[in-house]
């Protein structure tokens, strides 16, 4: 390294930084954490809604589906009543006409 | 590399902060778009502080995103159609007051009429006392390409204080006795 090159040198030594600058960088520094913890929490919030929505979406679909399944299963109880009464009718007029018949006979 | 070291933000801007305002100061010839380039890159060093591996590897991403930060600068400025030499010139002018050698003003502002790529390597080479290789790293440029800048940057500005630093040369001695050297 020649000498033109060591006054370079000399001319070129770092310079000291403005003191505002660290106070700056830590200041924005702060703002930018609080502004991502602002949208960090504003996300969280929207999370919690869109859930508390999924599940009180769940719940009425399956209070839905259990009512459905309910009236099904009444239904199907009635029809059973009502096949239960009419086989009990239809035994009733056969014993009738088998008496009948017995009757008939002697 | 060794991941136990842990990057604590305010220790890095209190050790770097001289070397990344000096960078953008002699990128950009501004003291205030310096002062808010060297902000940004710290702030950009927050966010990328996970990623920050060593001591060593902060000031060489610090020195990289500096230089890359002032070119943007002033690439955005020439969109702008500020005429940054006469800018430069300008605020260089006003700077020289804080030199103590009055040489290495003269010397600093010519430095800052070489174009960017010359002016860039100068910079690394002659402030942050890097090699070629490291340079070129720093920039993301061939090594071949680095050298080349060095050159033909050294030989404008040896070319350029022979003709305007006269006043400093004494009888019998050039400046560093090279002044004019090719």
């Amino acid at each position: 390294m020649d000498d033109f090159e060591q006054e370079l040198r000399r001319a070129l030594e770092r310079r000291l930084a403005p003191l505002s600058l660290k106070r700056k960088v830590m200041e924005r520094r702060r703002w930018r954490r609080m502004q991502l913890h602002g949208h960090a929490a504003l996300w969280q919030r929207l999370a919690a809604s869109l859930l508390l929505v999924a599940v009180l979406g769940g719940a009425w679909k399956w209070r839905q589906a259990e009512e459905e399944r309910r009236r099904g299963e009444a239904a199907r109880e009635q029809v059973l009543t009502a096949l239960r009464i009419t086989s009990h009718a239809l035994d009733e007029v056969n014993s009738r006409l088998a008496a009948h018949d017995r009757a008939g006979q002697e | 590399m060794s991941r136990n070291w842990q990057p604590e933000f305010e220790k890095l801007v209190d050790e770097h902060q001289s070397m990344v305002f000096s960078l953008a100061l002699r990128m950009t010839g501004d003291r205030g778009l310096a002062e808010e380039i060297a902000q940004d890159v710290f702030l950009e060093l927050d966010r990328h502080l996970n990623k920050i591996e060593s001591p060593a590897h902060a000031c060489f991403w610090l020195r990289r995103v500096a230089m890359s930060r002032s070119a943007d600068a002033l690439r955005k400025r020439r969109v702008r159609g500020v005429d940054l030499w006469v800018e430069i010139d300008e605020n260089h002018g006003a700077q020289a007051e804080e030199h103590a050698s009055p040489l290495g003003a003269r010397l600093e502002q010519l430095l800052a009429t070489l174009p960017e790529p010359q002016r860039a390597a100068l910079v690394l080479r002659y402030q942050e006392d890097l090699t070629p290789e490291e340079i070129a790293a720093t920039l993301e440029q061939p090594v071949a390409t680095v050298k080349s800048h060095l050159q033909r940057g050294l030989k404008l500005l040896r070319a350029k204080a022979a003709s305007h630093l006269r006043e400093f040369i004494r009888p019998g001695k050039r400046i560093g006795g090279s002044l004019s050297d090719g």
